[in-house]
């Protein structure tokens, strides 16, 4: 139960939690809604929150919408996701909600230990406040010489399954601030990947949030306000708008990155899984957590775009419309590496499933959780855009090893660039009454 | 203009500490019962007494909606100190003590999970407000019994009111050195000595920097704000970006224009200079009529970080001579003046905050710091592109962490006791 209970599906259809009869409330109230095709959105909007929320949750793929077919996700805003009390952050087996901000930070040279701990302890007072869908603080405040606590654009606007998940980085746990001795077992910088060009601008840091929303408003107030309530503390450091989910939770339709292919068809999905691959266990105040691993991956669109079908097909190993394994005929098709045909393999040893496929990295596999992104045009007037991957892992050695033979080997190498990284220790979900990481100050 | 602040009675903030003890887990007993007197309180159900000053706990807690309750609503006139704990209510983030809408004394930073904090506040009889941001219900009465025996030092608002008068000399004092420069600048472009001109000009901006977020003050009798004719801001500091054909451009950056860019003093030069020298002389005559109030040193110290947020590290303001960190130092040196002119009756409101303002003002000289190159005029890197790209995400960011306590104090000064 506990495992699934940062979906808002299950809060907002569970009887006995308060944020989904708060959801359930606010769907009468608040400004709702419901995208998505005309059975879906006139089922969710007769019916309200709770239906279209126990559609989604369904963990069986597919049930909710037809593989191949567009539009059939659905989209309620009024769904808020618990903050509180989770065994896990949410945010990360969340189902990706569409739009999301990720920012990170680095402490200023005067932060001590004690502006470490009311920064983590305000942050998360602020999101338990914004994933309901409530201000911060005085939009309008009485006195006139006061400053506005919320800044107020998203006054109004429904909680959009806002999460925002809060990371450390290696830094916190340097000479700095005393807390050498708590360092997460696993949370070191990443070493040098093989084909990295990354910029230092868009490297490391000692904060993150990600927070994500169906709102890409509610997304970006909240770490807007979450940023300005701390400079003193900590400083902006890179940031990524991420817009169009780049892979699938439990019921999504597996989406697409912007190369056009479908992204995370054989996903992080199951119990078990997560059990194996993502959550720390046995890891004191860490157990629960999990690391989160960042890289800004740019693209180079125009020149990809001109690549021929067949090409771009061997270079990731499956169909473009489907998502079907060049060895089969279905996206969720087992893919067969082993298949030849005229003595040569159909799924190219190359290709980005190939290289990736946990049947060939020892069963390895991590949790993806990406976004597309643009930042516009590049200083040569090409689309400046790409995908900025987010994994989750209980080991960041199971990302490094993938990646340093993607790095390596990967045909899609010529047409992506890795730009920017980080990593991140994720802290366990605080108890209300708590704040995330406390059990660092205690 | 400004405001004359009634003297406060009967009140002095005695001492604002920050409890560091991890007692987050000890709840009070008594949380949720606002009126229940603990066995330990007086027998007329006022606080006890202990350390000298009246013990209240207030504690923060959710039961559905965010509370906040003291544990006593009483106290005996005298030092009285609030010892607040945000157990479980994410909403409030502050609480004060006010009477009659001043703030006496507060805590701010609250959030579950934070050790309880205290401040101290001495009170004379009377009724009190416990003001919790974002508690329902927000403000609950608070009765002090009695009489305090009298304040041994002024009040938070004569301080204040003290500080006013002290700052309005200051800034005087500040514009008779910019005539002074200014006279000296006018001399060297007069005697066409281009190398000096450059010297005298950049020593020249940094007194007007210092004074230049009381510019709304700078008007001419008898003209308009909207008339740039009689705005001595404009006559002064035009830039290129803001000119006024009607008006046509002077000041110190028409000179700045020459010397640098032009590299030659001409006739025209030379008037830029006369007409600098006789704005600068009627400028001083209008500072010395300017009055401020509280607010206004705080919100002129924002002002001031504005300024060099917005047009000093993107080498807005001095786009000839490039020597806009010398302008960013006056500016911040202004608004170190402002605050320091705050400062005593700050620490009695809220002594945290202005420790914040104080290691942040450090920060932003040791960023600064690492700019100085005696070498060049103003003794601050040039700060052209290169120089740009590579060092103001780190100066604009040591700002940024000045502005955030620095926006909170206008609102404290404006409705101190």
């Amino acid at each position: 139960m506990t495992e699934n209970a940062d979906e808002p599906a299950r809060a907002a259809a569970g009887p006995a939690s308060s944020e989904g009869a708060q959801a359930s409330t606010a769907a009468v109230s608040r400004r709702r809604l419901i995208v998505g095709a005309a059975g879906t959105a006139a089922a969710g909007a007769a019916l309200g929150a709770g239906v279209t929320a126990a559609v989604l949750g369904s963990n069986e793929r597919g049930a909710a919408s037809v593989p191949g077919a567009s539009g059939t996700d659905s989209v309620d805003l009024t769904r808020s996701v618990p903050f509180y009390d989770q065994v896990h952050q949410v945010g990360i087996r969340t189902p990706p909600q569409r739009h999301c901000v990720y920012m990170t930070f680095n402490l200023t040279a005067g932060a001590t230990q004690q502006s470490l701990q009311v920064l983590l302890a305000r942050w998360s007072a602020a999101i338990s406040q914004l994933v309901q869908g409530k201000s911060i603080g005085p939009i309008e405040p009485s006195r006139p010489d006061a400053v506005s606590v919320d800044t107020g654009e998203a006054s109004g606007l429904a909680p959009a399954s806002l999460t925002v998940t809060v990371g450390l980085g290696p830094g916190v746990f340097d000479d700095r601030f005393g807390l050498a001795a708590k360092r997460p077992a696993l949370l070191a910088n990443l070493p040098r990947i093989p084909g990295d060009v990354l910029q230092p601008g868009l490297t490391g840091g000692d904060l993150s949030l990600q927070a994500c929303a169906d709102d890409p408003q509610v997304a970006y107030h909240a770490v807007r306000n979450l940023a300005r309530m701390v400079t003193s503390t900590a400083q902006t450091h890179w940031v990524v708008l991420g817009f169009g989910r780049a892979s699938a939770g439990p019921g999504q339709e597996t989406p697409r990155n912007l190369m056009g292919f479908k992204d995370g068809t054989r996903n992080v999905s199951t119990d078990v899984d997560y059990e194996s691959f993502v959550w720390l266990k046995d890891a004191d105040w860490m157990t629960g957590g999990t690391y989160q691993v960042a890289r800004k991956v740019l693209m180079t669109i125009e020149t990809w775009d001109f690549d021929r079908i067949s090409d771009q097909q061997r270079i990731f190993g499956r169909t473009k419309l489907e998502g079907a394994p060049l060895s089969g005929t279905k996206e969720f098709d087992t893919p067969d590496f082993a298949l030849k045909a005229d003595g040569a393999h159909v799924i190219d040893q190359a290709s980005h499933i190939a290289l990736a496929a946990p049947e060939n990295n020892g069963g390895v596999k991590i949790l993806r959780r990406g976004y597309n992104f643009t930042d516009g045009l590049n200083s040569q007037g090409l689309l400046d855009a790409g995908l900025l991957f987010l994994t989750y892992q209980n080991d960041p050695q199971h990302f490094v090893g993938l990646q340093q033979k993607l790095g390596s080997f990967d045909l899609l190498n010529e047409y992506i660039r890795h730009v920017g990284s980080a990593i991140f220790a994720i802290p366990p979900s605080p108890k209300a009454g708590r704040y995330i990481a406390q059990e660092l100050f205690e | 203009m400004s405001r004359k602040l009634r003297a406060a009675v009967g009140l002095t903030v005695a001492a604002v500490a920050l409890t560091t003890a991890a007692c987050a887990t000890t709840a009070p007993t008594t949380a949720g019962t606002s009126t229940a007197p603990a066995a330990s309180g007086a027998a007329d159900g006022s606080a006890p007494v202990s350390n000298g000053a009246a013990q209240i706990k207030v504690t923060l807690t959710n039961n559905g909606n965010d509370t906040c309750t003291p544990d006593f609503t009483t106290a005996a006139a005298g030092p009285v100190t609030f010892t607040v704990e945000n157990l479980s209510a994410a909403a409030i983030t502050e609480v004060e003590l006010q009477n009659e809408l001043k703030i006496l004394g507060e805590k701010e930073n609250l959030a579950p999970g934070l050790p309880a904090s205290s401040f101290t506040v001495t009170l004379d009889g009377g009724s009190y407000t416990l003001y919790c941001l974002g508690a329902t219900p927000e403000t609950q009465t608070f009765t002090v019994t009695g009489q305090a025996a009298a304040a041994p030092t002024g009040s938070t608002a004569s301080l204040l009111n003290q500080g006013t008068t002290d700052y309005a000399t200051w800034v005087v004092g500040q514009s008779e050195e910019l005539q002074v420069a200014v006279t000296n600048l006018k001399a060297a472009i007069d005697a066409g000595d281009l190398a000096k001109s450059k010297t005298a000009y950049v020593n020249a901006r940094t007194f007007y920097e210092k004074i230049e977020s009381d510019v709304e003050g700078f008007v001419m009798p008898g003209f308009k704000v909207s008339d740039n004719k009689g705005n001595l801001d404009y006559l002064i500091d035009m830039r290129a970006s803001n000119l006024d054909e009607a008006v046509g451009w002077s000041g110190f950056h028409a000179i700045e224009r020459d010397l640098w860019k032009t590299g030659a003093i001409g006739a025209a030069t030379k008037k830029y200079a006369a007409d600098l020298d006789t704005n600068v002389g009627k400028l001083v005559v209008v500072v010395k009529t300017l009055e401020f109030k509280p607010e206004d040193l705080a919100n002129g110290a924002a002002a001031l970080l504005e300024e060099v947020q917005s047009n000093k590290i993107t080498g807005e303001e001095e786009e000839f001579s490039h020597t806009d960190l010398s302008d960013f130092a006056a500016n911040v040196e202004g608004a170190r003046q402002a605050f320091a002119y705050l400062q005593p009756g700050l620490e009695k409101i809220d002594a945290d905050l202005m420790t914040s303002v104080v290691t942040q003002f450090g920060n932003v000289d040791a960023e600064l710091a690492e700019l100085r190159d005696n070498s060049a005029p103003g003794g601050y890197l040039v700060w052209n592109e290169a120089n740009r790209a590579k060092h103001r995400k780190a100066l604009s960011q040591a700002v940024l962490g000045l502005q955030q306590p620095m926006q909170k104090i206008a609102e404290k000064v404006a409705t101190a006791k």
